[in-house]
């Protein structure tokens, strides 16, 4: 069966994938225990503030290890990462989508909504896939115009006027 | 008739013309959501769910549930005309569906999708009206114990069926459990996991997450690599189907609403779970089992009813017991507490208005999906050829001010962005994010009952083993946690969704 000879094969380029992951889980299980702890936990009589995150703290260092030892005893297949994680992907694109959301998330009072939403939008229709200056621009402003209309005109959301003054 | 009696006040709040306005604009989006490929119902519903704030929590919840069974309506759609499911439940109707669209079949294939899941959807509802009333009878009864193993029980049956490796499903559970109780601890009103921020002291959104994981996420897994889907040209002749397709497709149809029916009341994924299942048992019944893969209606019509099922099934333990059994049940429950109502046992006696509103109003969204799916097609077609370029600014847009506006907070932007991160590398490193968002919502709940339980008891975890219904959950919960461990039992596991498939 072709299907299971694929599953195969993605359970054996997991392998590094998996120990990575478990031990940011095991790292962070073990910080929200402690996090507890410091909660207090109290007693069983009466649990205190910190007892759910000590207890399901201390299950996700349980549950980390168990996906280590999974993924240890898994042969592994060299470049694993390498070539899974990072080819074919255009992590840069990825990347200046992420960088353009923290931007206007960052400049969104100060510059209002339709301002920063203008720019955010001619940059995700220019930047991503190819496409026209006069194109991007005039598909932002509609867009940017349509939401304002629909969202603080109709709906009647509260939408940052900003720098502008407008919104 | 009580029963009688209750319709009556359900069709007087469903027929309002402004609640017929709500149902309308939740079955057209949900369909357009089901359609477009990126953005599922749990992304809509949460973008939707600032727009309700101003209105009643009937015409709220009327809408945000429209969305939800005309997603499942939509995402046939795609299955049927381009081969790409437009959300998990539509995924098996691919495999007849768009093999009948290939034999120049796809208008009988969207006309027995689109009955198929309005006889489904109206059955499924008939039982809901039947099933929550004793059953809330019943809940009234339920104290912090079984209240909490039942939520355990919820938690596991979505975690064992969740696909992939247990403990990671596990994992993201406990990750999930801790997020929600992130803020102030609501026994001693002490902060919690703050770090000193004014914005977490009413603990994390679940809005800005949800958005995050389904929605960013999705967005930053399609621009990493460009796709070009290819719609099957074919022109759509004669939806309705032929007595030869009725006569085949009846039995499909009535089994798929009982099973769909009874696997939404479960836990975890039912509508997705039931369409695998019913196609299998259709393939199975059937007297000519070589057909399916070909173009069988049979196995569009199955599946097409047990997902619009699965549905009104997934009400029965929101709305008797205030456990959300999915994501988007999870999100229903966070609508109805924004507008002050706390679904369960007593929401029947409290709001009849709202309780019978809501599942009358599901009778008429289905409706107005039957008039919306047939005719309309042609523009849904239209829809599935806006290229991704144009589409993804748009959902990130939507994304950006649905989560500004349900707390016109700049910081819930950061933590969608920070979630939309999260969610790409679970995708990649395999981690769901269903279980996670249910232990989200059920997190505090969890803590509470938990908490208030052992101060019932004293201290001792014997109050979870002594009463007959705490007892009973813990120990399937318990099974089902262990089972993985049993060979032979890991293997039935692995095969449910493939089963019969490939």
């Amino acid at each position: 069966m072709p299907r299971r000879e694929a599953e195969d094969e993605s359970t054996e380029r997991m392998k590094y994938r998996d120990i990575i992951s478990a031990l940011f889980w095991a790292a962070l299980g073990l910080a929200v225990a402690w996090g507890g702890y410091r909660l207090e936990i109290g007693t069983l009589h009466e649990p205190g503030s910190g007892f759910m995150f000590f207890w399901v703290g201390l299950i996700m260092v349980g549950l980390s290890l168990s996906i280590l030892i999974q993924a240890l005893r898994r042969p592994g297949v060299a470049h694993e990462l390498k070539e899974v994680f990072w080819t074919e992907i255009r992590v840069a694109k990825i990347l200046a989508v992420l960088l353009a959301l923290t931007l206007y998330a960052y400049l969104f009072t100060y510059l209002g909504f339709i301002l920063s939403t203008f720019l955010l939008l001619v940059f995700l229709f220019k930047a991503v896939e190819p496409q026209t200056w006069v194109k991007a621009i005039l598909a932002a402003i509609i867009t940017t115009l349509s939401a304002y209309g629909i969202f603080n005109l109709w709906l009647g959301s509260q939408l940052p006027k900003g720098l502008l003054g407008l919104g | 008739m009580d029963l009688l009696h209750y319709l009556g006040i359900g069709f007087s709040v469903a027929l309002q013309p402004v609640n017929l306005f709500y149902c309308f604009i939740g079955v057209f989006i949900g369909t357009l959501i089901g359609v477009l490929p990126g953005i599922g119902p749990v992304g809509a519903m949460s973008l939707l769910l600032p727009v309700t704030f101003q209105s009643t929590p009937e015409a709220a919840i009327i809408m945000l549930a429209g969305i939800y069974y005309g997603a499942m309506y939509g995402g046939s759609t795609t299955s049927i005309l381009v081969n790409i499911p437009g959300e998990a439940a539509s995924v098996v109707t691919c495999l007849d569906g768009y093999q009948m669209a290939r034999q120049g079949r796809a208008g009988p294939a969207l006309g027995i999708a689109a009955f198929g899941s309005f006889i489904a959807g109206t059955l499924s509802i008939l039982g809901l009206m039947l099933l929550a009333p004793p059953l809330s009878q019943i809940a009234i009864r339920f104290g912090p114990p079984e209240y909490f193993t039942l939520m355990v029980l919820g938690l596991t049956i979505l975690i064992y069926l969740a696909h992939g490796s247990m403990p990671k499903a596990l994992i993201m559970a406990c990750l999930g459990i801790v997020l929600g109780l992130i803020g102030l601890d609501s026994i001693n009103a002490r902060p919690r996991f703050t770090f000193d921020r004014i914005e977490l002291i009413d603990g994390v959104g679940l809005v800005p997450i949800v958005m995050g994981l389904f929605g960013i996420s999705e967005v930053l897994l399609n621009i990493e690599r460009t796709t070009e889907r290819e719609i099957f040209q074919t022109k759509l002749k004669g939806l309705l189907p032929t007595g030869k397709d009725w006569k085949e497709s009846a039995g499909p149809i009535g089994r798929g609403s009982l099973l769909g029916f009874f696997l939404g009341i479960l836990p975890g994924g039912g509508a997705v779970i039931s369409s695998f299942l019913s196609y299998a048992l259709e393939k199975r019944l059937s007297r000519r089992p070589e057909r399916f893969g070909k173009g069988a209606i049979e196995g569009v019509a199955g599946p097409e009813a047990a997902n619009n099922a699965a549905t009104g099934g997934a009400f029965i333990p929101l709305l008797t017991l205030g456990i959300p059994p999915n994501v988007i049940m999870a999100m229903l429950l966070g609508a109805f507490m924004i507008h002050g109502v706390t679904p369960g046992p007593l929401m029947m006696k409290q709001n009849p208005g709202l309780f019978w509103g809501v599942i009358t109003s599901m009778y008429i969204g289905n409706l107005m999906l039957l008039i919306l799916n047939l005719p309309l097609i042609g523009l849904w077609v239209q829809v599935l050829k806006v290229p991704y370029k144009i589409l993804f600014p748009l959902i990130l847009l939507f994304c950006l001010i649905g989560v500004y506006s349900v707390s016109n907070s700049v910081f819930d932007i950061y933590v969608m962005i920070v979630f939309g991160v999260v969610g790409y590398l679970m995708k990649k490193f395999e981690y769901e994010g269903a279980p996670l968002v249910l232990a989200f919502v059920l997190g505090p709940l969890l803590e509470n009952n938990l908490r208030k339980s052992l101060i019932m008891s004293q201290g001792s975890f014997a109050i979870f083993f002594t009463r007959p219904l705490a007892a009973a959950s813990l120990i399937i919960a318990l099974m089902l946690l262990i089972s993985p461990l049993i060979p032979w039992l890991r293997q039935k596991r692995e095969e449910i969704p493939k089963e019969e498939v490939s």
